[in-house]
């Protein structure tokens, strides 16, 4: 383990060596990425001008909404830094080849494929979630309590685990097919569906898509368990939501590497 | 030039006998297939195979038997599409075979064990496996992370394969403004730094002008003498050959054509030597028949194609004649021979097509 954590600190470090070679590109990416964050959260400011609440009766007020937000900036952030990257240059090095040098390595496949690049600008996003999540919490009617605090982080990292066992199978879907750019496109759609409280979801189409968002493709459990833990207070279903949260996580990984080692099982590789 | 031998093979040379005693690479039946979809032209044709599709199966490597012994310099040899490249990707396990069984240092190669890749290193000349943007020193303390290289055996085999190609200066430029042959040296630095026993080696000189493929012929030929390393090599340039490898397996049509070595590939498919006369002056054709064999005249120079034979008998008599300043008698290059060996098979195969057929 600790080999695997001194490889990925390599990988970070080389990475944070090309950023500052490329620093007008970096400083660009991150006030690029800054910039959209602030459109979105000025879009919720003017929305939040004409309803005090998002739903009646949800709770989602404009504190815990930011609150629900800022959960939101802090996975995607993590995910967006640490494994998105990898996975989006994976098409390129199954359609050329590149993925052969990798199968030689003495190294998890997995493991190099999904996290040997680091996009360091795109935790310029988290720390502004933070900084959001600091901003919201005490502003808001109710008081997380210590249990809130200490599930908080361990339900931010099973939002993280579902996302990267959707990334792994999407990198296993590109080894199998050679190419998957619909795929990720379809990656971009469905994980718009977590950016939003699962309340919102209801009536005779919303309630199907709640049901399939939360059991099914289980996203709308990353960010709406952890939000709810800190942001709402705590009754029977936040529990069941923490279970099935801890629940789908496990799942995404074990099936994410199942189907992954299967592709590679699979993999053809490009004609040299 | 047709060869007048059956193509296929088997021979008792030393370096094929010696595999056997401590064989590193064992190879039974080894095949690989592929479906490939054809891809109809123009639209109509395009979206009907969006609801049909047609495929044939291709056989990339069909049942491929072959030994490696330790130590031994293996060249394959082949055109391009005979198979070469996806038998190294199964011996190095990237590709999972159709059938048959490989063993690689006692590994399966594609059950992918550390261990096992742990112990040997693949080096392909058409792709680039260090960091584009950053130097290749920052590769090199990857590779140290990944093989789990002790910090001073890591910097001494470093620094002695550095200083070997004389790249030392090379390790600290992004690679990406490095030229093709620099970047060649120093992949070639990488892949050795955690000193394997196996090497892989996938046109290695592709593209590189000649200063730069001695370089690396003189420091591949050094590392594996010392390190009693196994190479196979695939190349399309004879010169690797020649300066590198005593055994030669041809492989065409994904079948092996011939296993043997260098030497024996000239002595059996060839039936001619090439005899190069220097003359006063330029012939004329008088004095070219009176040589009695088919010339070539280029300005004051005729070479002559001798059979083999019969050399001994005929050059003293050619020395003999007036006007001969200098003469030289040569094997045909083993380009030749071995693109007639290709076009051999070639004719062979679209014989026993339209035997078929």
């Amino acid at each position: 383990m600790n080999r695997y954590f001194a490889i990925f600190l390599t990988f970070a470090r080389a990475c944070l060596v090309r950023d500052m070679t490329f620093r007008a590109n970096f400083i660009l990416e991150c006030v690029t990425s800054l910039g959209w964050m602030s459109m979105n959260l000025a879009f919720y400011l003017l929305v939040f001008t004409f309803t005090p609440e998002i739903g009646k009766g949800t709770g989602w007020s404009k504190e815990p909404f930011f609150a629900f937000v800022a959960t939101g900036m802090i996975i995607n952030a993590i995910v967006q830094a640490f494994f998105m990257p990898s996975a989006e240059e994976l098409t390129e090095m199954v359609r050329t080849g590149g993925l052969d040098a990798v199968l030689v390595q003495p190294l998890d496949a997995q493991f190099l494929l999904s996290m040997h690049r680091v996009d360091f600008s795109a935790l310029a996003n988290g720390l502004v979630g933070v900084g959001l999540l600091a901003w919201a919490v005490p502003r808001m009617d109710y008081a997380p309590p210590p249990v809130a605090w200490l599930l908080y982080p361990l339900l931010i990292i099973c939002g993280v685990a579902i996302l990267y066992g959707f990334v792994i199978m999407l990198a296993a879907a590109t080894i199998l097919m050679g190419r998957n750019q619909s795929l990720y496109d379809f990656w971009f759609y469905i994980t718009n569906f977590s950016r939003y409280p699962a309340e919102i979801y209801s009536g005779p189409w919303g309630s199907p898509l709640r049901m399939l968002c939360t059991f099914v493709i289980p996203i709308l459990l990353v960010v709406n368990v952890p939000a709810r833990v800190i942001a709402q207070p705590f009754t029977g279903q936040t529990w069941i939501g923490v279970a099935a949260a801890v629940i789908a996580a496990v799942a995404a990984l074990v099936v994410s590497r199942i189907v992954f080692q299967r592709a590679l099982a699979a993999y053809r590789s490009a004609s040299s | 030039m047709i060869f007048p031998y059956t193509l296929l093979m088997h021979n008792s040379d030393p370096s094929v006998a010696a595999a056997v005693s401590d064989p590193v690479i064992c190879v039974e039946g080894l095949a690989k297939e592929y479906r490939v979809f054809d891809k109809p032209e123009g639209l109509a044709a395009s979206v009907r195979a969006l609801f049909h599709r047609t495929s044939r199966v291709v056989e990339a490597v069909k049942g491929v038997n072959l030994t490696v012994g330790r130590g031994e310099f293996v060249a394959l040899l082949g055109p391009n599409g005979a198979g070469k490249t996806t038998l190294l990707k199964l011996l190095s396990g990237i590709v999972t075979p159709s059938r048959g069984t490989a063993r690689v240092l006692g590994h399966v190669p594609w059950e992918r064990a550390d261990d096992f890749r742990r112990r040997f290193a693949l080096v392909m000349g058409q792709r680039n496996q260090l960091w584009w943007d950053l130097p290749a020193a920052e590769s090199f303390r990857l590779h140290q992370e990944i093989y789990r290289l002790e910090p001073a055996r890591f910097e001494r085999t470093r620094d002695e394969l550095v200083d070997m190609l004389g790249v030392r200066r090379l390790i600290l430029q992004p690679v990406r403004e490095l030229s093709l042959g620099e970047r060649m040296k120093l992949e070639l630095v990488a892949a050795l730094l955690h000193e394997p026993e196996v090497l892989f080696l996938d046109e290695p000189t592709i593209g590189l002008d000649v200063v730069a493929q001695h370089t690396i012929h003189d420091f591949l030929r050094g590392v594996q003498s010392r390190r009693q390393m196994t190479v196979v090599l695939t190349t399309h340039y004879m010169k690797d050959v020649a300066a590198l490898c005593e055994r030669v397996v041809v492989i065409t049509r994904g079948d092996i054509l011939y296993d043997g070595s260098l030497a024996e590939i000239v002595d059996r498919f060839t039936t001619h030597k090439i005899v190069t006369l220097e003359l006063d002056e330029v012939p004329d054709k008088a004095t070219i028949e009176r040589f009695g064999f088919p010339c070539e005249c280029r300005g004051p120079q005729v070479i002559m194609r001798i059979d083999r034979n019969r050399i001994a008998e005929v050059l003293p008599e050619i020395l003999g004649s007036a006007g001969i300043r200098d003469v030289s008698v040569e094997d045909v290059p083993l380009e030749e021979i071995v693109a007639e060996l290709f076009r051999s098979d070639a004719r062979e195969a679209a014989a026993s097509a339209g035997a078929a057929s």
